[in-house]
């Protein structure tokens, strides 16, 4: 999968593209990996993100309880479909969703 | 006993020719009489009433043949034909000098006038192929099957030949040979051709049923393969369901032809009923297994290349099963392939294939794949809606495209079908994960669309070990990030998704079934 990095700072932004299953989750995971270190505030953009399965969702997870403790993680343009993915499994009222 | 008549029969000579032929009878003790009337030229009353005489005192069972229409007119005439059995003389037609249109495996093609063709059988006892194959011919032409009826048999030289109108058409195999940008197209016909074929509900009786002829062509195996895979092969073609549908039996490029304003189904002398896999494997054979160890002969055949050929192959099964899945196209394929293969090597053993180095060589590569093929294979049998698939991971795209497929024909709105492909990937890695501990197995995933109401189901069948992921606890989803456990998300949001979930275990089967109203 084609993710997008952008660090700023300690400021990292990550925009994944297309779908985010099984298959391409350890990619995110790998990239989030390697580049969280220092990191005070992480943004997801998810602009081109499609698709959402459980898989992305513990990536998101674990990245979250990460970032509890050395900053902050927002996610950006959620599409309507993914939102409601997020609404279902209590995942709006942890994540910090704009 | 087969007596030929010559020249004139009236009143001078007929007492004469009437006391010949019954001392004749009588001294044979035959009760049986045919007269050849191919040199007869007259017959007068007086010799109408020796026919009438010897039917009456000596011989009901008589048989006239090779009358000449002049003849057959005056019997037509005087109600002789209804008495007895009259058989017309076959127009003679002569093929010298004529142009020669086409070569098939059982004849060759001449124009005889600018209107007519005559296809001239190679085998001289073929009246018996022709007229069977212009009755499948029309029947199939009453069924709705565009096909090309010879209205005419005729005798040519020492074989008999099928008179046919003149078309002004090309068969796919010339469009494929000339016109390569026509690739498309052609597959698209074909395809649709091969579905009305397939379609098409024939009275009991009226064809030959290609099972029978599939069983015969894995007994003979018996000789040739080892036990227990001949075994398995006949037991193979025995679970193939009866099917009275129609298939054509050799449907290849030069078997379809496009006139000025349609597309002709021709070479009906194959026409049987049965499973569409028995087609299919006609079908392999000739586009790829006939030619799989001698590539040159492919394109001597069919007139185009052998790689256009192949890709025109995997392209119409593509289309005819509807799908895109390449799990899918391969499963059918190796379907047929094991009819495929077990038709060549019967037909180059029964061609002494076994006493060339080519034939060995040839039969010895088709035999390997058709063992290496039923080692792996349970059933011929397939379902479009069905894919067998190994549940691994990396196979979920596939998955997916299959799904997806099936989506489109109820046209599922894009927000629905991502959700419901969420639901497939999250059941599909769990069997993957799960289901078998050591090697892995497969799974087939089965999608149903209904219109009315308009619904989805789909159902994954796995033989792994017994687990029934509905019985797992949901998680408490109104803990805070830090208390919350990463994973063990994916049944809850399948069971939040979908409508309807439901396991259960059935012969050594899981069976998940999730539904969507849409």
């Amino acid at each position: 999968m084609n993710i997008n990095k952008t660090i700023n700072g300690s400021n990292l932004t990550l925009a994944p593209e297309g779908r985010l299953d099984t298959i391409t989750a350890p990619e995110l995971e790998a990239v989030l990996k390697e580049s969280l270190t220092d990191v005070k505030e992480l943004i997801f953009d998810f602009e081109s993100l499609e698709y959402i399965s459980s898989a992305g969702l513990r990536v998101l997870l674990s990245a979250q309880k990460i970032m509890n403790k050395q900053g902050a993680m927002r996610i950006l343009n959620v599409n309507d479909v993914i939102m409601e993915i997020f609404e279902v499994t209590g995942f709006s009222d942890i994540l910090t969703i704009e | 006993m087969n007596i030929k008549l010559e020249g004139r029969i009236d009143a001078n000579n007929a007492p004469q020719i009437e006391k010949e032929i019954i001392t004749k009878l009588e001294k044979d003790n035959d009760s049986s009489l045919t007269l050849d009337m191919e040199k007869l030229e007259y017959i007068s009353s007086a010799g109408l009433r020796i026919l009438l005489n010897l039917k009456k005192d000596y011989t009901p069972d008589i048989r006239l043949t090779n009358v000449s229409s002049e003849i057959y007119e005056i019997m037509d005439m005087t109600g002789f034909t209804e008495l007895m059995t009259v058989e017309k003389a076959y127009r003679v037609v002569s093929v010298e000098g004529c142009k020669k249109i086409g070569q098939g495996a059982n004849g060759t093609i001449y124009c005889i006038d600018q209107d007519n063709v005559v296809k001239v059988y190679n085998n001289a006892d073929a009246l018996a192929d022709i007229q069977h194959e212009r009755e499948v011919a029309k029947l199939a032409l009453i069924l709705g099957i565009p096909t090309a009826i010879s209205y005419d048999v005729v005798k040519v030289g020492d074989s008999y030949g099928s008179v046919f109108e003149m078309l002004n058409a090309s068969s796919f195999a010339e469009i494929l040979a000339n016109e390569p940008e026509k690739f498309d197209w052609c597959v698209e016909e074909y395809v649709k051709m091969l579905q009305k074929i397939h379609g098409t509900l024939v009275p009991e009786g009226k064809l030959p049923d290609m099972k029978e002829t599939a069983l015969s062509w894995a007994k003979f195996m018996l000789d040739y393969l080892p036990e227990t895979a001949t075994k398995k092969l006949v037991s193979l073609v025995e679970a193939v369901p009866h099917d009275d549908h129609m298939i054509h039996g050799d449907y290849h490029t030069k078997n379809l032809e496009l006139t000025q304003n349609e597309v002709l189904l021709i070479d009906m002398d194959t026409l049987a009923v049965g499973h569409p896999i028995f087609e299919l494997a006609s079908m392999y054979n000739s586009f790829v297994g006939y030619s799989e160890y001698d590539h040159e002969i492919f394109k001597k055949f069919q007139g185009f290349d052998r790689e256009i050929g192949v890709s025109f192959w995997k392209k119409s099964l593509a289309a005819y099963l509807g799908t895109d899945c390449e799990t899918k196209i391969r499963e059918v394929e190796d379907k047929a392939r094991i009819i495929g293969y077990t038709r060549m090597i019967r037909r180059s053993i029964r061609r002494n294939g076994l006493e060339t180095e080519k034939g060995r060589a040839e039969i010895n590569l088709w035999k390997e794949e058709l063992l290496e093929l039923l080692e792996r294979t349970d059933t011929l049998v397939f379902s479009r809606n069905e894919l067998d698939i190994r549940a691994e991971n990396e196979n979920l795209p596939e998955v997916q495209k299959f799904a997806a497929e099936h989506l489109a024909k109820v046209d599922c709105p894009p927000a629905t079908a991502m959700q419901i492909g969420v639901a497939i990937e999250e059941i599909f890695i769990n069997i993957s994960n799960y289901a078998y501990t050591s090697d892995k197995g497969n799974t087939v995933v089965r999608v149903e669309v209904s219109k009315e109401p308009v619904s989805v189901s789909i159902t994954f069948i796995d033989h792994g070990i017994p687990y029934d992921p509905l019985k797992k606890e949901d998680p408490d989803i109104t803990l805070s990030a830090e208390e919350r456990k990463v994973g063990g998300l994916g049944i809850f949001m399948t069971k939040k998704i979908m409508d309807d979930v439901a396991y259960k275990y059935v012969d050594g089967k899981n069976i998940l079934t999730l539904k969507k109203n849409l």
